[in-house]
């Protein structure tokens, strides 16, 4: 993937990153303050923390986070040889303005809300296409979460939105759970039968006030287009009994602690659409509407907490609360100052996420090197002052690879010269639209992503732990999708090694292109030892040590 | 169609020997009886002499209707489904095969008859039996992928075949009396020699099975087998286009194979819709060919096939499944075991225009 | 709405302490630290073989026969080698094992649907992610130094499960396609041994830079995905091996016999678990004609294997389960099938930690309810890790949660257990 033009970047940049005035007036920059709290009140904080990262660590890392991919290799060249100082800072606003960028909050936005689940009412590809617009728009996380829990499914426009309701087929013990763990950070599912056992805060009021929202609402099918959406009966109310103490309770809905959203007095089971059979009813009051308002509604905090504490977590490999659905009193975020921070930020902003992430990766706990000095001491605790590994999602692994082994590169070129034949006016033009070229790849090469996330992806809950299984290393180590794409081809990897003269010219093309860095004396020297135990270059030899890059610890983690 | 015919088209039985095939008129075929047994029916079989009807069910008895009197009388003995019969030429004889691996030998003039004689004939069901063109032998069919032949006297094993590797869905004698044959789950119809007592030749029905991917598992088998009368002809009823059987998603089909030369000479199959299993076919005196079937949702349907036809010219529907097909001696009647536990009767004439006494 | 139906949740338990260590957890420590609840067990390694009849086997047609009632069918109980225990007669050669085995015959799922069903069965839950028994297995009782993965299922048909839940993709089950060893085993093409030992050499050497100053356990992980590759790759000739033409004989030519003793070897290469599944139990129609097919092919097929697992010494060690995911209607419906039935069904256990010989449960008169001793896939969960020594009232301790391993509102049958 190639850099943009710069004019193209200056302008989406005045259009999407338009910062309100407010968050750079007379305060200290957001990242700065992140920096400040990190460490206070951790004596030992300076003592365990690491060094800054290099350029070319920062320049993967940042990268992979934001695009989802791992850099080109003359990517690399020019990121090292740039000597102006906000360099990084020029970098992550070209990043945030790319279509790759809104590709990369697609897949982790799709697979935290749909979890990989298999499709049922609403085609994953629509779904997909809204989120992917949603972020090339930077829309408000709240904008986008009033959309998702408001559309019924009925008109066309919006009909992607309602996967998230729809696809778990309005099932209270998925939809209502689900609310919790992915918008509010709890996870709420033992409250349904009874208080939380060990977790104090979390009570069966707050499943059930959860539950109230949608337990008027149906799955209705249209006779005629057979589509499935949204319908709701003007009736039902929500009581429980504890399975332990017997207790009953009643609730309207509402969210958490807040108050109960109660039913208007002179809605008496009104219609706007009366139900009947092939009718989809439609109540005067609807409770399924009030949802989306209170849930975003500014005095909902944990939903802000909830969004903070994720992103943080993207960018930093780990949350505040961890796991990021577990948050209650007995586990409480590791900096609660700070996660006041980029909560207050996100109302002050407008949920601007993207102003967010740029924060993040800005500061200098998001650039710290994950390698520890000799000198330092481990942690006992994560205490941020060292970068967390981040094993690649199947996504992220995917484009790394196409792009190390040169198949990205290769493929667009084939892609710009198919285009121009076929446009011959516009073409030309065209081709140069990193728009088009990002969706142009994605077309092409989009089944290749489909193999890794088959091989190292899992339908269910969201795991922010690593998990390697035999079948993914044999994927890895013998399947032939990889193994195609090491043969010299065109200019991919191994066809620019062969035509290198010396070894280390080789191990120092390898090196940018697999590791997005310069190799350092030891390591070229090992790649020379290599390619001179097997017959100086043969080809075989050559895709070998490639493969051996693409498959080592290093490239699997965001480091 | 005969206007004599309509006069006297209500009685059951036939007081003459002889067919008046002038009467017959197969598109206006009608039911004209009903027994009901409290049990979905498997198979039944009418007495050559016309005076029965008997049928086996999802119990442990055999029904037995009077056809004129309409009596019912139960035979008590077997410890499992009843699927097959046949009947001795003079109607006096009853035999019987049922799924526990036994063959019964009824004497149908006892008023309240006991087995007279069982063989415990094979290992696993007893799918089929036949009396030999001669009165004197028994052939079964069985699970334990064996042909047997018995003494119908005295219950003696005669001979087995042996050479199937499925397990046999029917077994029937060739009217020369000298050969058998039998057809198993994967299509094979093996033709067996009796004065060698080896397999003769063999004939291929792959058509009627298949393999269900989905279950992994196969489906197939002779559902009903009948030789023409002059024993030119064979023809078997089953099943073909396994597309998921386990939900009763195949097609119906009655195949006629040329005795002499073994070849295939019609697939004949309801229309597309009626997905599910032949159960039953038979030969007319007459010629014409009788085939009778069930579906997936349990509706049935009769098919009417003219001689040298590649088609049915004329299909049936019947309100619940069809299980088990017979022709009455005057042929004029058919009767069918049906899945709510009724026999009925058709008859394959016009109906009679008006009401009269004899009417059943 | 749904309640008193028990605890689902995963987090049901959730101890302060466990924080602290969880911050090691979410690292990858918990993986790969020595698992708090597992029953260290002494001696011979405990092994699971799990016989799954997919689509839902006949409880009337097999291990609760009811012949000349109603529903009865047309198949006959015979007598086995237990006094006073009758099994269908489309299971002659397993009635002569069932002094090894014991049946539950009184399972009421209140599930008809296939995945539910399946889901409860294998993870003692109606809902949520949980592991299945054969992914629990492999984390408690597969030993260290195990040569193959914990938990292997042979099927000839892809239904794609997630086994593993929260502990670990290493203990997922690995999917074998019939006798076909699982995909990418072979070396790519053009590389001798000797070119893919310098590349995994070579990977290595990658490695051991990186690691300088860095957590292990999530590189770690990661290398022990490929060591368990290597070691698969190394056993190829296991999967490979053309069976004894004497053992083809008495276990069948058919697919399930070769896959069952696929499964015997594996056992006796110390795999822990070993799923076969069986398929085409789902007969909407023509019930009985498919049984006496399927049960046909597993009656012979599985008395040998248990026959062989006892006289190798092996039973005493190893959890055999016979289960499906529901049983089948007793009505009888117009094309001769049943129907799905999660109301009153059996399963047949025995070996290790297994009561043998025993009838656990009655049905009524016709089949259609449980009359005595009601259990779900909840109590039988228990059952079964608790028959293999793990205490499934404890809870997995994985990356700062504390999941009970079996539901809390059920509990094991005690009287199966010896």
């Amino acid at each position: 993937m190639s850099l943009r033009s710069i004019p193209y970047l200056v302008a989406c940049l005045a259009l999407f990153v338009a910062l309100p005035a407010t968050a750079f007036s007379v305060e200290i920059p957001l990242h700065q303050q992140i920096d400040l709290l990190i460490g206070v009140g951790k004596a030992k904080f300076e003592k365990t923390a690491s060094a800054p990262s290099d350029d070319a660590t920062f320049l993967r890392r940042v990268t992979l986070d934001l695009t989802g991919t791992i850099p080109t290799s003359n990517e690399v060249r020019a990121f090292l040889g740039e000597k102006s100082t906000d360099k990084r800072t020029q970098l992550i606003d070209r990043l945030l303005v790319s279509p790759e960028h809104a590709r990369r909050m697609q897949y982790v936005f799709d697979t935290m809300l749909m979890e990989r689940r298999p499709d049922k009412h609403v085609p994953a590809v629509e779904w997909r296409n809204y989120l992917r617009t949603s972020f090339l728009n930077n829309k408000p996380w709240d904008v986008l979460v009033r959309e998702i829990l408001s559309v019924d499914g009925t008109d066309k426009k919006t009909r992607p939105a309602v996967k998230f309701l729809l696809d778990r087929e309005l099932k209270s013990e998925l939809v209502t759970r689900d609310l919790g763990r992915l918008f509010l950070g709890r996870d709420l599912e033992c409250a349904q039968c009874h208080d939380h056992p060990n977790v104090n805060d979390y009570l069966q009021r707050h499943y059930h006030g959860l539950n109230a929202f949608l337990n008027r609402t149906y799955l209705y099918k249209d006779p005629k287009t057979k589509k499935t959406s949204i319908g709701e009966k003007a009736e039902g109310l929500v009581s429980f009994t504890s399975v332990f103490t017997k207790e009953e309770g009643k609730t309207a809905p509402r969210m958490l602690d807040l108050p109960e959203i109660v039913d208007p007095a002179d809605a008496k089971a009104d219609y706007k659409v009366k139900p009947a059979k092939n009718v989809r009813s439609v109540p005067v009051y609807s409770r399924r509407l009030q949802l989306a308002n209170a849930m975003t509604h500014p005095t909902n905090i944990a939903f802000r907490q909830n969004i903070a504490n994720r992103l943080w977590a993207m960018m930093m490999g780990r949350g505040f609360v961890e796991p990021l659905d577990m948050w209650h009193a007995d586990n409480p975020p590791s900096h609660p100052k700070l996660l006041d921070l980029l909560t207050n930020e996100l109302q002050k902003n407008g949920y601007n996420m993207r102003l967010i992430l740029r924060e993040l990766a800005l500061s200098k706990t998001y650039q710290r090197s994950s390698q520890i000095s000799a000198e330092s001491e481990i942690a006992k605790e994560i205490n941020f002052g060292v970068g967390q590994l981040k094993p690649l999602s199947p996504e992220q692994l995917a484009w790394s690879m196409m792009q190390a082994t040169g198949l990205t590169a290769k493929t667009l070129k084939s892609l710009k010269t198919k285009q121009i034949k076929a446009d011959p006016k516009n073409g030309a033009k065209k081709i140069e639209e990193p728009l088009w070229q990002e969706e142009a790849l994605h077309g092409a090469l989009n089944k290749n992503v489909t193999a890794f996330i088959t091989t190292f992806g899992f339908v269910g809950a969201q795991s922010s732990r690593f998990d390697a299984s035999a079948d993914q290393a044999l994927f890895l180590r013998n399947g032939p999708l990889v193994q195609s794409w090491l043969v010299p081809a065109g200019d991919n990897l191994t066809a620019r090694l062969k035509k290198l003269k010396t070894s280390s010219e080789i191990a120092e093309e390898l090196y940018l292109s697999v590791f997005s860095r310069l190799p350092e004396k030891t390591e070229a020297e090992n790649v020379v030892a290599y390619l001179n135990d097997n017959q100086k270059k043969s080809q075989q030899a050559l895709q070998q040590l490639v493969w051996a890059a693409l498959s080592s610890d290093e490239f699997r983690f965001n480091h | 169609m005969n206007v004599n015919q309509s006069d006297t088209s209500d009685a059951l039985v036939a007081k003459k020997p002889v067919v008046d095939y002038e009467a017959i008129d197969l598109e206006k075929t009608h039911q004209v009886s009903e027994f009901k047994h409290k049990f979905p029916l498997t198979s039944c079989r009418a007495d050559p002499t016309g005076k029965y009807v008997v049928a086996g069910a999802q119990d442990l008895d055999i029904q037995v209707w009077d056809l004129q009197t309409k009596s019912n009388r139960t035979l008590k003995g077997h410890t499992s489904w009843v699927r097959s019969f046949d009947f001795s030429k003079d109607g006096s004889r009853l035999y019987s095969a049922c799924w526990g691996g036994d063959i019964k030998v009824w004497n149908m003039t006892d008023t309240q008859p006991k087995p007279i004689m069982t063989i415990q004939a094979h290992t696993g069901s007893a799918r089929w039996v036949r009396i030999s063109p001669d009165q004197k032998k028994l052939a079964t069919c069985g699970n334990d992928l064996l042909i047997k032949v018995w003494n119908v006297e005295d219950g003696k094993l005669l001979q087995t075949f042996k050479g199937h590797e499925r397990h046999v869905y029917a077994v029937d004698f060739h009217p020369d009396g000298h050969h058998l044959v039998s057809q198993d789950l994967m299509g094979f119809i093996k033709i067996w020699d009796m004065k060698t007592g080896k397999q003769a030749r063999s004939i291929d029905a792959s058509v009627m099975t298949g393999y269900d991917n989905k279950f992994a598992a196969d489906m197939g088998g002779a559902r009903d087998l009948q030789f023409s009368p002059d024993g030119s002809e064979l023809a078997s009823a089953g099943i073909t286009k396994v597309v998921n059987s386990f939900a009763g998603v195949q097609d119906p089909i009655i195949m006629l194979f040329d005795w002499k030369t073994g070849k295939e000479k019609a697939q004949l199959k309801p229309e597309k819709t009626f997905q599910g299993i032949a159960w039953g076919v038979r030969y007319h005196p007459d010629g014409f060919l009788i085939g009778a079937g069930a579906n997936r949702s349990g509706k049935g349907e009769l098919w009417f096939r003219k001689p040298g036809e590649k088609e049915f010219f004329h299909t049936m529907k019947l309100s619940t499944a069809a299980r088990g097909l017979d022709l009455l001696s005057d042929g004029r009647h058919l009767v069918i075991a049906h899945s709510d536990g009724a026999v009925r009767v058709y008859r394959m004439t016009a109906e009679a225009k008006r009401p009269t006494k004899t009417k059943t | 709405m749904r309640r008193n139906q028990g605890c689902n949740h995963l987090d049901h338990h959730l101890a302060r302490r466990q924080f602290l260590a969880g911050a090691a957890g979410a690292m990858g420590l918990g993986l790969l630290g020595s698992p708090a609840t597992a029953e260290k067990i002494k001696g011979q390694h405990k092994r699971v073989l799990q016989i799954y009849l997919q689509g839902g086997v006949s409880q009337l047609e097999s291990w609760d026969p009811k012949p000349g009632t109603e529903h009865g069918g047309p198949f006959r109980a015979i007598p086995t080698s237990v006094p006073g225990m009758h099994i269908s007669e489309l299971l002659p050669y397993t009635a002569k094992q069932m002094h090894l085995l014991s049946i539950v015959r009184s399972i009421n799922l209140k599930t008809n649907d296939h995945r539910q069903g399946r889901l409860f069965m294998e993870k003692g839950r109606r809902a949520g992610e949980y592991p299945y028994v054969g992914s629990i297995a492999s984390k408690y009782l597969a030993p260290a130094n195990s040569e193959l993965p914990g938990y292997i299922h042979i099927s000839t048909r892809g239904l794609t499960d997630s086994t593993s839940a929260f502990l670990g993709a290493q203990h997922g089950q690995l999917k074998f396609e019939g006798v076909k060893p699982p995909k990418n085993l072979a070396v790519p093409k053009g590389l001798d041994e000797t070119a893919d030992a310098r590349r995994v050499q070579l990977r290595e050497q990658f490695n051991q830079q990186f690691r300088v100053g860095r957590p292990k356990s999530l590189t770690e992980s990661f290398d022990a995905s490929f060591q368990q590759a290597a070691k698969l790759m190394g056993r190829k000739e296991l999967f490979e091996k053309a069976p004894d033409p004497k053992d083809l004989e008495r276990y069948g030519k058919h697919d399930f016999g070769r896959n069952c003793l696929l499964a015997r070897a594996l056992l006796e290469n110390n795999a822990t678990c070993v799923k076969v599944t069986h398929h085409g139990y789902d007969s909407h129609a023509e019930n009985f004609n498919f049984h006496l097919e399927q049960l046909g092919e597993f009656d012979k097929t599985f008395a040998m294997l248990v026959d062989d697992l006892h006289q190798r010494g092996l039973l005493e060690s190893t959890l055999v389960m016979v289960y499906s995911e529901f049983g089948r209607t007793p009505k009888i419906n117009v094309r001769y099938g049943r129907d799905h039935w999660g109301t009153a069904w059996s399963i047949a256990l025995g070996g290790c930690g297994i009561q043998p010989g025993a009838i656990i449960g009655t049905t009524n008169e016709k089949g259609t309810a449980v009359a005595d001793r009601e259990v779900d896939a909840g109590h039988l969960f228990h059952t079964y890790l608790q028959a293999l020594g793990i205490d499934s009232t404890n809870d997995h301790d994985i990356a700062g949660r504390s999941i009970p391993i079996g539901d809390p509102t059920a509990q094991p049958i005690k009287e199966l257990l010896s």
